[in-house]
Parts: structure tokens; sequence; C-alpha cells
């Protein structure tokens, strides 16, 4: 039993946690790799709930939770939980018990969404090619998120820098992941953008 | 690799070492210019080349066919637009040289030195400004010919069809500042600006920063080094070279236009600047009179250009008219690089010039004072137009300064916009950078917020004499050929609005665009009308500023595509892909009758993956439903699902799918596959609008599930195979249920017994990174029961012959609810429901179209999909919505639209077919032409 990844994995081939992955090994600088094995959760509760206070998170804001699950306050109402692959994060249990005040809900979309991260000091320039926000410290610092198309596609982008080097998490729907992947590595070209193998930061 | 002739021998005009030249002497290219051999530096423009090799006519213009050469040797140049291999339209006095370029002039039949259009000359009275508003009109029949007459005179260069498609991109920028401009004056501002804390984008239409200094002498390059390299050294300052801002916007939009990237043709960058800084300088203006368009007639900064930035020296005997320093700079550099100067005539002084003489290019110029100089470069400095093209689309009108004898800002400009430069005023170097930096500095406060003021010194525009003509009649429009004489005629006509002028004449509409002829048009006018030049005004500029390739507005090209997680199977098994919306889907795999077959007897399977998916959870779901489906959901048991339509508020149908209810709270709904964006829309709109007390949550689960629809009679035994805990068997997993099991290992995976078939079949619904794997074992488990895949045709040809109808094919954009036949399933005793008012008034009218299944006579004949079904009398009664030829029952099939008396069964309809022929078709008692009672499908 293997899972896959909506982007074909190049060069050599591994397997985590059930998931066919990339294994290509890291050349630094600006480089696309894709995360999609990582679990990722969907929690809806209200802005004012108990679970919004246990998520600590708010519109257009990510977090790390002490387990290392990335927080991402994507909507109103609504976050995006983001772990290693084959984990389940601790925070989803917190809140999963229910709030007698306030519908909570708390679904699965591993399977549903791409997960790609776009690292290196050109990743702005790069994302600027194909994203219209502003994407300046003073308007997206590290930890801003943000719901926008990119390269016509619907994503959450995640500002995440990763050890003060520039980063971002772009989440969106599983079906246009290779599309998306494909279109950031175009854009990247002029800046000898490179694709590495998939690894487990946020594990 | 060029194969061409060598050129003849010329005059070499290359120049040895200036100061400031681009030229890189170690790097030789080799071109072609019709064909002709020739070489140049890396550095050189193809203008500055030719020149360098001999050449002097570039192309001949655009009514009359006169030879015409450099004017002003920047990209404005109106007279250097060639072609370059399959690009047309280049800007020879700016674009650089290529090795292996093959340059074309664009007009000149059968040649560009000997132009038989030249032949326009002799009938120029006939066909002065305006003529084919008088001309061309009659016989109106002849208008084909007339047409095909003015496209072969018309200017331009050749778009070839096979030409390989460029790339082109696209970039979105958000900078603090951005300067329009890379002068002294722009580079100030840049620094002072980036200095102040802003983010900065510099932008620059030459390839290289400096504006007039490059070309300046010993001082000026001095300066031009210092501003340079403060500027290459600062993080906060992004250069643009070879970069033009096209238009500005509202909200300080700007539209910034790169070219010739490495690997990009050219891109569109779209700034939001918080604050504009417009330093585009001053452009040169020719001087109005006769000859003034000979090849060797030129402007000073032209010829200064050519000097110390391309080391070409223009002409070997020269008469310089000099109203401005420019041109005694020019004077100076001509004299320099051995140049004979015969005369700098000084208007000042008194000094006159009448006419420029030669045939086909510049022989002697004749002065005021009756003499004769005996030349080939006549070099003009007559004054200065201030591009106020961007201030102007910033809400600012140009004023004129008569002192000055140019258009200036009016004032009346945005905080979000600031001028700087020669369009502000003149001065010298130190001034110019005082007031760049000064306004850079308060651009970038502005920008940030800063509340402190910055003291920004004046800049006036200098004095200087008004000459715009001289007694002798000119070319105004060197891109259009329009004289002086031609809108002074145009005025006399009544054309005195300089805006209907400009129309009238085309004065000004060229690919200049103004720049060099606006304010000699506007002279012209008010001197033919007796006005002063501010009481006639000046004509709107309007975006863009510099030409843009559609290439460029499209950007790069991002038309996203969606895939099942099944794709790589699909691709690697002779699927025929079609185009699905965003999605690739398979349409067969090579003989989709086959496929219909083996659904029958064996069992297939099928890629529903695109189907629309909606998790639903909460205590209020059912209330949802019930609003939005026509039918009624309330006592939906948890594992039953249930067939459902979703209509608009004028009661037509929008979608269809069933539900099934996975447990109390959660519900799993799934949609069409073109409706799965609308329908989230559609169930999120009430919501939020209308319900936003109801307590459900709505997630998209389109893309989380891989969903399979495994078809046939041994369905139920190839599931079995892969599911270990859930019991398949009819007593326990009836027609319309929903469970949740293990496939294949694979857990949480649903399971609906549905049948759009009409085939005792499954659809499940598998998390998506697992879809390739459960397919595979489906294809590889069952392979002794028969199974195939099949694609979206056959499914189409299967649900045609169980009668079930597509939204959107069977129905359309008024197709209400009891027309598609869905009375059944309509409870108007609902409370309420979205389209309940519209179906109420529908059901007590009783009218409309209604949907029946069709068979025509002749059991082989399928008649094309959207024919009419027509009356006796010829009038429309309905149309074919879906047909196909049925392998299980042997013949043609159909659903149709007919008008509610048709719909009866054993009715004999007449369909007219595309080719006329008409033919009979009977309405059927049921949808379904293949087992109406279903009884296969819930085998």
């Amino acid at each position: 039993m293997v899972a896959r990844s909506p982007i074909r994995a190049r060069g050599p081939v591994g397997r985590e946690h059930g998931w066919e992955v990339s294994t290509t090994a890291r050349k630094g600088g600006l480089e696309l790799c894709d995360l999609t094995p990582y679990s990722k959760v969907l929690v809806r509760a209200g802005v004012l709930s108990k679970a919004a206070e246990v998520l600590g998170c708010a519109l257009g804001l990510a977090r790390r939770a002490p387990d290392g699950t990335l927080v991402a306050g994507t909507g109103p109402g609504e976050w995006l939980l983001v772990s290693g692959a084959g984990t389940w994060p601790a925070l989803a249990d917190e809140i999963g018990g229910g709030d007698p005040t306030a519908l909570t809900t708390v679904v699965d979309v591993t399977h549903g969404g791409f997960l790609i991260r776009l690292s290196g000091a050109d990743s702005r320039r790069v994302l600027e090619k194909i994203c219209a926000i502003d994407l300046s410290d003073g308007v997206t610092p590290d930890g801003a998120v943000f719901r926008s198309s990119v390269a016509r596609i619907v994503c959450d982008v995640i500002r995440d820098d990763d050890g003060g080097v520039r980063s971002y998490l772009l989440h969106g729907d599983r079906s246009a992941g290779q599309y998306l992947f494909d279109a950031v590595l175009d854009a990247g070209s002029e800046f000898s953008i490179g694709i590495s193998g998939y690894r487990e930061k946020e594990a | 690799m060029i194969s061409s002739r060598r050129r003849p021998t010329a005059m070499i005009s290359r120049l040895g070492r200036q100061e400031g030249e681009l030229i890189d002497r170690s790097r030789r290219l080799s071109f072609t210019f019709n064909g002709v051999e020739h070489r140049g530096f890396d550095g050189d423009t193809i203008v500055s080349a030719l020149m360098a090799e001999g050449e002097r006519i570039f192309s001949r213009s655009f009514k009359y066919h006169r030879p015409r050469s450099v004017l002003s040797a920047t990209f404005h140049d109106p007279g250097c637009i060639v072609q370059v291999g399959d690009e047309p339209n280049v800007r020879a006095a700016h674009r650089r040289l290529r090795d292996g370029m093959a340059v074309e002039a664009q007009t000149g039949w059968p040649s560009l030195r000997y132009d038989v259009g030249a032949a326009n000359q002799l009938v120029g009275r006939f066909i002065g400004a305006g003529f084919y508003y008088k001309t061309f009109i009659k016989p109106q029949r002849l208008w084909p010919t007339y047409e095909k007459v003015l496209q072969r005179f018309a200017a331009g260069g050749r778009v070839q069809a096979s030409s390989p498609h460029g790339t082109y991109d696209k970039r979105y920028a958000h900078p603090d500042v951005l300067v329009a401009g890379g002068g002294p004056a722009g580079m100030a501002a840049a620094l002072g600006a980036a200095d102040a804390g802003a983010n900065v984008i510099l932008v620059e239409e030459e390839y290289e920063l400096g504006g007039h200094l490059r070309f300046g002498g010993s001082e000026d390059l001095v300066a031009l080094r210092e501003l340079r390299d403060e500027v290459g050294a600062h993080a906060g300052i992004e250069v643009m070279t070879n970069s033009v801002v096209t238009g500005r916007y509202d909200d300080n939009w700007v539209a910034v236009l790169q070219r010739e990237l490495p690997q990009v043709a050219e891109r569109l960058v779209k700034a939001r600047a918080k604050t504009l800084v417009v330093a585009s300088g001053l452009i040169e203006r020719p001087y109005v009179f006769e000859g003034n368009d000979l090849p060797g007639v030129m402007l000073s900064t032209a010829a200064r250009r050519l000097v110390n930035l391309y080391a070409v020296k223009p002409g070997q005997q020269a008469v310089v008219f000099a109203a401005n320093e420019s041109g005694q700079a020019a004077a100076a550099d001509l004299d320099r690089v051995g140049v004979e100067v015969l005369k700098v005539v000084d208007p000042a002084s008194g000094g006159e010039l009448v006419r420029a003489l030669g045939r086909g290019q510049l022989e002697q110029v004749e002065l005021g004072d009756g003499s004769i100089v005996d030349c080939d470069l006549l070099v003009t400095a007559v004054g200065w137009t201030a591009p106020t093209l961007l201030v102007n689309m910033a809400g600012d009108r140009p004023r004129y300064d008569e002192r000055a004898a140019r258009f200036v800002p009016g004032g009346a400009l945005p905080d979000t916009v600031l001028a700087t430069g020669g369009i502000v005023g003149d001065g010298p170097l130190q001034a110019l950078v005082a007031h760049g930096r000064a306004t850079g500095t308060a651009a970038a406060h502005r920008a940030l917020g800063r509340a402190d003021s910055i003291d920004i010194p004046e800049l006036e525009p200098a004095p200087h004499p008004a000459l715009f003509r001289a007694r002798t009649h000119g070319i105004v429009d060197y891109s259009e050929d329009v004289y002086s004489k031609d809108l002074v005629a145009a005025a006399r006509e009544g054309y005195d609005s300089v805006e209907l002028l400009k129309r009238y004449t085309t004065a000004t509409m060229g690919p200049s665009q103004g720049k060099l002829e606006t304010i000699n048009t506007v002279a012209v006018l008010a001197e033919a009308t007796g006005r002063s030049i501010e009481e006639t005004g000046t004509t709107v500029w309007r975006p863009p500023y510099a030409p843009i390739s559609l290439g460029a507005l499209a950007g790069r090209i991002l038309e996203p595509v969606r895939y099942s997680p099944m794709q790589p199977w699909h691709d690697s098994h002779g699927a025929k892909p079609i185009v699905a919306g965003q999605w690739i889907r398979p349409e067969h795999y090579g003989d989709a009758a086959a496929e219909v077959r083996n659904v029958r007897e064996n069992v297939g399977i099928i890629d529903v993956s695109p189907l629309g998916k909606l998790d639903l959870r909460g205590p209020d779901v059912s209330k949802l439903l019930n609003f939005v489906y026509v039918n009624k959901w309330s006592k939906l048991d948890v594992g039953s699902v249930r067939y459902g339509v979703m209509c608009g508020e004028d009661g037509v149908v929008i979608d269809d799918g069933v539900t099934g209810r996975l447990a109390a709270d959660h519900y799993f709904m799934s949609t069409t596959s073109s409706g799965a964006q609308a329908v989230h829309e559609w169930v999120e709109n009430w919501l939020q609008t209308s319900f936003p007390s109801w307590q459900v949550h709505v997630t998209s689960m389109v893309s989380a599930y891989a969903s399979i629809n495994i078809a046939g009679p041994r369905s139920r035994e190839l599931l079995g195979r892969l599911v270990p805990d859930v019991d398949l068997s009819p007593e326990s997993f009836s027609y319309m249920q929903v469970r949740t099991g293990t496939i294949a290992g694979v857990p949480g995976c649903h399971m609906w017994r549905i049948g759009f078939t009409g085939e005792l079949s499954f659809e499940i619904h598998v998390p998506a990174g697992y879809g390739l794997y459960v397919w595979e074992r489906l294809m590889s488990d069952g392979k002794d029961l028969g199974v195939g895949p099949f694609g979206l045709e056959a499914q189409r040809v299967m649900r045609l012959e169980k009668g079930h109808f597509i939204v959107g094919q069977d129905t359309d954009g008024v197709t209400q609810a009891l027309s598609a036949g869905l009375d059944w399933l309509v409870k108007l005793d609902k409370e309420d429901f979205a389209g309940k008012p519209e179906l109420v008034w529908q059901h007590e009218r009783g009218d409309g179209m209604r949907l029946v299944g069709l068979q025509p006579s002749d059991t082989h004949l399928v008649p094309a999909e959207a024919s009419q079904i027509v009356s006796p009398s010829g009038a429309i009664e309905g149309r074919i919505t879906s047909s196909r030829f049925s392998p299980t029952i042997g013949r043609s099939i159909c659903l149709g639209l007919v008008s509610a008396r048709l719909a009866v069964a054993g009715t004999v309809v007449t369909v007219k077919l595309p080719d006329g022929r008409h033919v009979p078709a009977t309405v059927m008692e049921h949808h379904a032409h293949f087992d109406p009672e279903g009884s296969r499908l819930r085998g």
C-alpha cells in the first residue's frame, strides 16, 4: 500500500510513512520541495470560541505549537494545522472534544491538498511573478498567512522562514498540485531554482 | 551564420575611442541589413552600427515614401523602425545589435533606395491631411478594392504566423517609491528615497542609467559614475534598465515594461507604488522647415549620442542651428571629432534657417541671409518638450510656460505623485541632483507615512526662445507624414480645436505618439488661428507611453489544469484525454462501445474523481439540505443516500447529486463535476447571508478523495475481494446506501451503492493519495472477472441508455425542475426551498418544455445533439439534448426537450437534422431506454 503525492517524485524515490517521496538531496539556495505527505488538518470554529483560544492564532498569522505543529489562521474561524507525515496534531485532539457553545469541526485534509515549500533568498522574487500580494517584510513578515491566487490557483500561503532563510509554504487543492509545482519551477527558472527531496522539518 | 552579399564599399564613419562610448571594440558582431552583410560592435544600436558603416537611409516615410534617417537617435526615432528577423517594428536607434541579426527595412519597394512609392510626392496635393475622409467613398462597391490598395500602403513590418512563441513574463511589485526616469535627477531621487528607508524601483528607458550625462563631457561622466556607483551599491534600490513606465493608473498602479531580459522577451511589471516620482527628463523637439526630414538633418542630442556613445561620425561638413547650450555642445563635439562645422547659426543673434535642400539626402542649407551652404549634416537645437504623460495620468493638466517655450506640469498632482528633473525645470547638474534628492526623500516620507515635511528646492524652467517653425513649411509629424501646411489647411477647414485637428490630420498619432510632434502641432495651429499656444492648449497624453507587445500584455501563460490521482495510469494505458473544465479526463481507452459492453456484461471501473464532494457537519445540516434541494431530507437515516436536485431562485435546475448521511451530524454530498465549485459557493452563500445561525460547516473535499465507480454485474464480486470489513451483500448494503470501511488496506473509504450507468455499481471514495494504488489493485484483482476501464464516453452512453439526464446538457439556463421531468422529486409541500415560488408557479401553469426519451424511427440514425424538433409548419417545438447509438439495445437513442403538448408517450415528432432532412422519432414512456424498472442497478 503506497500513498502518492499529486506531484511526480523526481530523482531517487523512497518511502516515508507510507508515502512515495523524492529523496533528492538538498542543493541549497533557491529550492522547491514537495511536502504533501505532511498531515494537514482543517479546524473550523468561532473566532471567540474555546478552540480559537487554544489555537492561539488570529486570521493571517501562523505560529508553532510546542509539538512543532504549524498553526495557521487561514480564514475567518478557520485554521490549518500542519504536522509531520503520519502524525496527528495534538492540538486537534485538544480542541476536538467539542465546545457546547459553538460548533467546532476538525477535518483531516491531508489527502485533499498539496503542500510545497519554496525556500531561498530569491523566493520572494519567484512568488512575485505569480502572486499579486505585497510580499515585503512590512506587509507579510515571517509568520504571515494569506489566501490568494497563485498562478491562478487558490492557495494558502504561509511565510515560514527556515533558519533565517525566507521560505513560503503553499497549500492548495491537490488536483492542481503538479500544475502549481511546475508553475513555480517555471517562474523560478531565471533564479536557478532547484528541487529538493522530501524532508521532515515540521515533524 | 550569415549568408548574404558583402556590403559595397561605403564611407566608414567609425571614430576613434570616445570617453563615454558604450561599444566594446573587442567584440565584433556581424549582421545583415536588407541582405547585405555589415559589422558592428557589442554595445552598438542597429542604427549606430549601420551609420558607422556608411548607411544613412533606414526607412521610407508613411505616405510620401521620403527617405528617412536618424532624427533623435532614441527609441522614439520615427525614421529608424525596422524588421529584425520575424520581429516587426523594432526601434533600431535603441535596440542593441546582436550577432547574426537579419535586419530589413519595413518600407520601400522594390528597394529602400529606389522606392516607387515615392511617386506619391508627385500627387501630394491630392493626398493631404484628411484625404481618406473625403475619398474612397463612392462607389461603395469598390471598397474592397480600395481596402486592398490602402493595406498595401500601410506601414509596419510582417508578422509571421510561423514565428515561435517568445517567452513573456509578468511580475507584481509593491515598492514604496517608484522613480520613472534614470537621469541625474531620477538617480538622485532614488537615492534620496532609499536613504530615507524606502524600497525603491528605478526605471530607465535606456540600457544604462544616466540620461543626458551619458553623452556629456568629462565632468558629466565623472558625475555619472559617482551617481551610478551610489545607486548600484544601495540595497534599497532595484534598477530596471531598458524598461519603461508605460502608464500610471488609479492608486499609483504603475505599469513597467522590461525588455530583453535574459530568458524573457518582455516582462510587464505591475507595480503598486506608494509614491511615484516622475523624472522623465526632456525630449528635444525638431524644428519645422522645408526639407527638415532629409537624411542628414538631426537633433543636437542625436548628433551627440552618435558621437559620444557610439563613436560614429554623423557627417563630414555640418551646419548647426543652435538656440541653446545643447546646440553649442553638439557643435563642439562635432568639431572635436573632425566634422567640419561650417556654420553655427544662432537665432539669438538673428540667424535664420530657411530650408534644407537635397535629392534623397541633405546637400545644402539655405539660411536667412540668402546664403547657401553645402553640407551633409544639419543639426538643430531649438528647444524641448517635457513628456508630461505620467503626470497627466495622475490628473494634472500641463500648462504652457511662455518664457521657457514648453509645456510644464500644471501643479495639480496628488500627494502620491511628485516630479523632478527636466520635466519640472532647468539648472546645472548640482541643482537637478539636489532637487531629485529632496523629491525622493519627500516621496519616501509620504510613502512611509512620516509627518515631517521636506524642503524641496526651487527648480524653474529656464527662458528659451520660442522657435517652432521657420518661414517655410516642413514636416511636423515624421511618423504620419503630416506637414505644417496640412495643419494650416485643416485649421482653415474648421478644425481649430487641437483634439479635432489631431484626429483629422493624424498628427501626433503615429509611433512617436506626440513626443516629438505635439508642441509643434500646437504652435502651428496657434499660428494658423491667431491664438496663443496657451489658448490653443495641448492634447491629452494617454497610456501607453511606449508600445507594449501583445505578448507582454498576456504575460506568462497560466492555464491551470487539474489531474486525478489516477492520471499516471490513464496516461500509460492509452486513454484519450478530454478537457473538462480545468480537469483532464479519459474520454475512452480506444473503443467506447466495447467499454459499454464490458460494463453491461462484466465489470468496468471509471475515474470520477472530479465529482464535487462536500463534507457537511453540524446539527443543522438537514435544514440546509432541505433548503438547497427540491426534495425532503429530514428523515434520511444514517447509512442512507438520497438523490437531490438543486434549483436557483428562478426554479432552474443548477445541479444534482447524491448526499449520504455518515453519522448523526455528518453528511457527505456529491455534486456534478462541473458544478463542484459553484455548489460550494451556493451553499456557503445561503449559510452566510440567510442562515448565519445554522450550525453547519462545509468543507470541499473534491480532491481529498479519489473517486472510482465500479459498475457491472460483477462489481460486487470485485469490490468484495478488496473490502474485508463491510458486508456488501444486497441484504445488508442495498441500493442507495453508504458505508465506510477499508479497501485494499486503505481505511476511511466511503462506498456508495448508486448507479449512474444503470448497472449494479459501487462508487468508492478513497483518500486521494491512495487512489492510484486502489485503482491498480482493482485492475489486477479483477482480471479474471474481466474488469476494464471505461471513460466518459462510455459513461455518457450508459447513462443515456438508463435515461439519466446531465445538468447543462439535457437542461439549459431556463430549464426549470418540472421541465426536466422532476415532478416526482419536487416537493412543493415543503415549507420553503430555493426556487419554490417559481416552481409553484410553473406547476400551476403546467406549461414549458418537457424532457422526454426519444427513439428515431431509423434505428441507425443518430440525430446530432441540438437538432431541432419542428412542427409541420416548421415552428420549433424542441430539440435533441443527447443522442448516441446504444451498443446495448442496438439502436439510436435520445433525450430531448419538447413542448409540453408533445410530451406524451407514443407521439411522433419531427426532428430536423443539420443537413435539412426531417426524420421522425417517437416519444417514449420513460426517459430510460434500457432497464426502466431498474432491476439491474438494484441487484
